[in-house]
This record gives structure tokens, sequence and C-alpha cells, in this order.
């Protein structure tokens, strides 16, 4: 009897600590919606709180992600987001989405989107190659690169192999190679064969010849994946990588003051669009062909499937994931009255 | 020709000895090149200029509770205090769980099961003990969060997709319970067979003498087993990095909230980060290195007091 009534008080303890272990879940029936018509309709508890996910401060995509949603100042700065919230890695944040976690919220690429979760619209347009590229979904940024001026290249050499680079990422093997490596890639026509004959440096052996990139750390996967492809077919030069960030796409080519010291670059890339104070040398406008796109990087929201939660914005997304934030989103009931508000 | 022999013989000993001390002075080298290069950077932080951001301030360092006030690449103001409290709360945790579970295992497999069983399971024990932390940590992902987070929603708390403390608690003792248990069922069956028939003899049941005799007097090995399984514990960087949810700010003891050890957030972003974001880690290698070796000079301390047999 008393080794019954130790075991009994043992377990009630047990479920007090646990229970006193983080967060209370409420009750299932307060404030339920079921969120889809069928029969077999989950249950969702709209007065959880909502659970961040978030990459690291590292990652190219959270910045796309922050800046799209108008919180930059978050993109490498932890301290300013809601307490309580995950660093996980892309699959960490998909494979809680598709399962464990019903009341989380996170952000992949568009090409990391799968079945198991729910893409949440942005601004009422489903995220879709095609939505970004027509330009009408919302939450990516433009992926651009930047050459010196003409005659300006260490070498004529270097300078065909910039320009033949530039063209490559323009043809259906340079668009795959930058969706392999997580990108959204411009529309293209044409292969590289079609295009090669314009560039006979490429039929040349290059292996003794540098061409720098830099600019943009976000772009540093994407630009390697395009000179790993690019490298055999024109002549197996040698790239050097060195991304320190998107102002340098400007600076370390075109700007006079830096693009002739050690640091220099023949192509930088920019994770945003350039200013127009970067689109000119003193008051000469750059050429249009010095200067273009080569993909967008669309970031999309994610959520459990049977979370009700349909559409966002950025200001939706800010509120949720700003510490500072003025009027603050922390349940999904909040969450689900901002969309409405729409 | 005898003469001859044992010349040469006395030469291969002595090729043979250098040989080993070489060896030996190799492995030492290493270590001491290993403990240099994270003493020199891992203090570099704390001295230099690191690039225009300013010294690290130690005392800051050292008792802060939040990572990074500021943002990655331009604030100097790491702060690691809740990480050490969270990493020692962690082992401890995992020490405790583990621990009675290796004991009575290397208990049963030295002196209970039947040979062939105890073989085989001593092999098995083996065999765990040197899987990879990547392995546990795949598991823990896989499947510890998943029971984490439904025990979560049974007991009525909000876990997020089961990263926890719990969850890392769990983990670490599944992987420290194999180091444990072959050393300690090591100890176990170095107990002197006459201190055991003697127990017998006197009338003590097997029981009685398996708890009161065989552990009294494996007690020391025990405690190594403890050493080590908590050095383990401490040092696991992988497999915690898996299932803690990286912890950004403030110290929990609650086991479904996220938590973070000093070893996962040294390697949270490692491959990509530069500068002051990179160095850092090796001062937090650092204070990782002296709290490994203050754990073990507590637990020698308490094992040379405990280990003494008073069968």
């Amino acid at each position: 009897m008393n080794m019954q009534l130790k075991k009994g008080t043992l377990f009630a303890s047990l479920a007090v600590i646990l229970a006193a272990c983080g967060t209370t879940v409420s009750s299932s029936s307060d404030n339920s919606v079921a969120s889809s018509a069928t029969s077999v309709a989950p249950e969702f508890t709209t007065s959880n709180n909502i659970v961040l996910y978030t990459r690291d401060t590292t990652s190219g995509t959270r910045d796309g992600f922050m800046g799209g949603i108008g919180f930059s100042t978050a993109a490498k700065n932890d301290s300013l987001l809601t307490d309580g919230f995950v660093i996980a890695d892309n699959t960490a944040i998909l494979t809680a989405m598709s399962g464990s976690d019903k009341y989380g919220i996170g952000y992949v690429s568009l090409s990391s989107v799968n079945n198991n979760v729910k893409a949440l619209d942005f601004n009422n347009v489903e995220a879709s190659e095609d939505t970004v590229l027509d330009n009408s979904y919302g939450l990516k940024r433009p992926f651009n690169w930047m050459l010196r001026a003409d005659n300006d290249f260490p070498s004529a050499t270097v300078e065909n192999i910039s320009k033949a680079f530039v063209a490559f990422m323009g043809t259906i093997e340079g668009g795959d190679t930058i969706a392999g490596a997580g990108a959204v890639a411009l529309n293209a026509t044409q292969r590289w064969d079609d295009i090669k004959a314009s560039y006979p440096v490429c039929n040349q052996d290059n292996s003794a010849v540098t061409v720098r990139f830099g600019g943009s750390d976000s772009i540093e996967k994407v630009a390697k994946a395009i000179t790993a492809s690019f490298k055999p077919r024109c002549g197996n030069f040698v790239a050097e990588h060195e991304h320190t960030g998107s102002g340098d796409a400007y600076k370390r080519t075109n700007d006079p003051a830096i693009k002739d010291t050690a640091v220099g670059k023949d192509v930088g890339f920019a994770s945003r669009n350039f200013a127009d104070a970067e689109k000119k040398v003193g008051d000469v406008a750059l050429p249009s062909a010095q200067y273009g796109q080569l993909a967008w990087d669309a970031i999309v929201a994610i959520v459990h499937k049977d979370n009700p939660l349909l559409n966002v914005n950025g200001d939706i997304l800010k509120r949720m994931y700003e510490k500072a934030s003025a009027n603050p989103i922390r349940t999904w009931a909040e969450a689900l009255a901002a969309e409405a508000a729409l | 020709m005898t003469i001859k022999t044992n010349v040469t013989k006395k030469w291969i000993d002595q090729l043979v000895e250098k040989i080993l001390f070489f060896m030996a002075l190799l492995s030492a080298s290493f270590i001491v090149m290993v403990v240099i290069v994270i003493i020199e950077r891992g203090l570099s932080p704390f001295f230099s200029d690191n690039d225009g951001l300013g010294q690290v301030n130690l005392l800051r360092f050292l008792t802060g509770i939040v990572y990074l006030d500021g943002p990655t690449f331009a604030s100097n103001a790491y702060g690691i205090g809740y990480l050490i409290i969270s990493t020692l709360y962690i082992a401890l945790l995992s020490l405790l769980i583990a621990m009675p579970i290796s004991i009575f295992s290397a208990l049963f497999i030295a002196k209970i099961a039947p040979k062939p069983l105890g073989n085989t399971l001593r092999t098995v024990t083996e065999i765990l003990a040197a899987i990879p932390s990547i392995v546990y940590g795949l598991f823990g992902a896989g499947v510890i969060l998943d029971l984490v987070y439904n025990l979560s929603l049974i007991v009525g708390v909000q876990s997020s997709a089961g990263f926890s403390v719990l969850s890392t608690v769990i983990v670490l003792a599944i992987m420290i319970i194999p180091t444990m248990t072959v050393i300690a069922e090591v100890a176990i069956r170095a107990v002197q067979k006459e201190l055991i028939h003697g127990s017998l003899a006197l009338g003590a049941t097997p029981t009685q003498t398996n708890f009161k005799v065989v552990l009294a007097s494996a007690k020391s090995g025990i405690f190594t087993a403890a050493i080590l399984g908590v050095g383990r514990a401490l040092g696991e960087a992988t497999a915690v990095s898996l299932v803690a949810g990286s912890r950004r700010s403030g110290i929990s003891f609650a086991l479904f909230e996220t938590t973070a050890t000093l070893t996962s957030t040294m390697l949270q972003g490692m491959k990509e980060t530069v500068g002051l974001d990179y160095t850092i880690r090796f001062s937090i290698g650092l204070v990782l290195m002296v709290i490994i070796l203050l754990v073990n000079f507590i637990l020698n301390f308490v094992k040379s007091k405990v280990g003494r047999v008073h069968v």
C-alpha cells in the first residue's frame, strides 16, 4: 500500500514537472478550427503560440526572407527575433512543418517546397516559377551580375571569358545549373552550343587564366555552381571566388578607388537591385551590357498542412518574427485575424 | 656467432625503443599543438581589435545570457554564460539517466546473464559504443523528436517539434550508455572471485552479493565509466545540434523548451562564417576544455573519496 502510494506520488510528481516544463497547450476545444471541410477535419488550436523557425545568420535564404518581409535588420541579428525561435536548417524546417510541429512557421527556398507542407501565398499570390518570373510573387529578390568596363580587365582573355560566362548564364544549361543551386533561372531559349561560336576564347586552353568572382555571399553557392559548370566549356579557366557582400559587386568591379586594388574582381554579384549610384562611374552611366540579372531567389513561408492559414504578407510575417513589434502576432488566432484583415 | 646475435638483438631493442619514443612524442605533440592553437586563437578575440569590432569583453562573454547582442559580423557582444549552464545541466541529466541503466546492464552482462547471452550483449554494447555520434543524432532527429513532441502533447505543453532539453538529454543518454556499460562491465568482471565466494559462503544471496559486494568493489571503475560518459556528453556537438533547437538566449531548465550547448553553438553555421564570428568558436572551445578539465577533476576527486572499497 505504502509502495503504491509512493508510486502514485512519483507519477503525479513527474506529470507536474513535465507540465511545468514549457508553454502550456490550450485545450483542443478552446478556439479549435477544422482546417478542411472534409469528413476527417484535423483539429488546430488557434490559441496556441506560433513557433518560429529560422535559418542561422549566415544563411542567404534568411537574408532574402528577412529582406523580403521588410525586416532586413534581423538578417544577421538573432537578438531582434521573437523569443523561443528555433534555428534549423532547410531539411529540419521542412521536417518540422511536414509532421511534428502543427504550430510552427518557417521559410525555405522555392525549390525545396514539397507536398508534405503548406506553402503560404504571399499577398494572395501562390509561389511558383511562373509567378516568380512574371513578377507577381513578391517574396523574392533578384540575383544580379556586373562586369568591369570594356578594356578594364587584367587581359583580353579574362574579358572574353567573363563575357562568355555572362552569356552562358542566359542559356538553358546555365539556367539548369542555377535551378540546381536553388534559385529560379530566367527564361532561356538558346543552348550553349548555339552561341559558343561567338566566344572563340572558349576554344583555347585557359587553364593558366584566372577570372575573379565576388560580391554577394548569398549568391556564392549559385556562382560557384555556374563557374563549375562553365569551366570545362571554356578552356578550364581558374575561377577564384571571394564573396563579401552585394555592396562589393559594384565597388570591386567599377569603383575607381577599389577596382584596381588586390581585392578587385572581374565579375561581381549582388542579391538586390543595383542602386542608381552603382549604375554609373562619376557622372558616366554604365552601359546596359555591363550589368544584368541572372536569376531570382524566391522564398516561401511554410506551415503544417493542418494549419488553416493560407495567405500572408510581409507585415504579418514581420509582426510574427519581430520581438519589439508594436503590434505583435504571437498566436495563430492573431495570425488568422491578420489574414482576414488583408 | 652468439655475440653477434646478442648485439643484433640489442640493436633491435634500441631501435624499437626509439621508434616507440618517437611515436609517443608525436602523439603528445599533436595534443600540445591542438591545445596551443585553441589557446592562441581562443584568446585572440579578447586582446585584438577583431577587424575594427573591438575587443570582446571577457566578463560579458563568460556570464552573458544572449549569444550575440547585435548583428553577426558587426558586433562583438558575445555571451555564453547561459550555454555553460545549459551544457552542464544537460550533461548532468544525461548522466542521471545513463548511470543506473549502464550499471545494471553491466552487472547483468558480467554476473547474471548466461555466458552466451552475456557475450552477445557485450559484443552488441561494444558495437553501440563505436557507432559515430551522427548516427545517434539522426536517430534523435527521426525518432526522439517525434516521441518528445507527442509526449509534450500528452502532458499539455507546447513543444517546438520536439527540439528540446529532453530530446537532447535522451539522445546523449542513449549515446553514452554503451560507453559507460562497457567500462563498468570490465570493472565488475575484475572484482575478485574470493570476495564474491566469501559473501556467498557467509549466507548472502546472489542478489545481495551483486549489489553489496560486487558493485561496491567496482565503484572505482564505475566512476571511471561516469567520467568518460560525462566527457562524451559534454563534448558532443553533432547529435546535439540535430535535436536541441539552437537556443540563442536565456537559461531554460524546462524540459520541453529549446536549448543549446557550447559544442552545438560552435558548430552552428561554422562552414559559412568568417572573422570574429569564426574565431569566437575557438574561445568557446577553450571554455569547454576548461569545463571538461574541471568536471574531470571534481569527478576524480569524488572517485578517490567514494572509490575506496569498504565491503
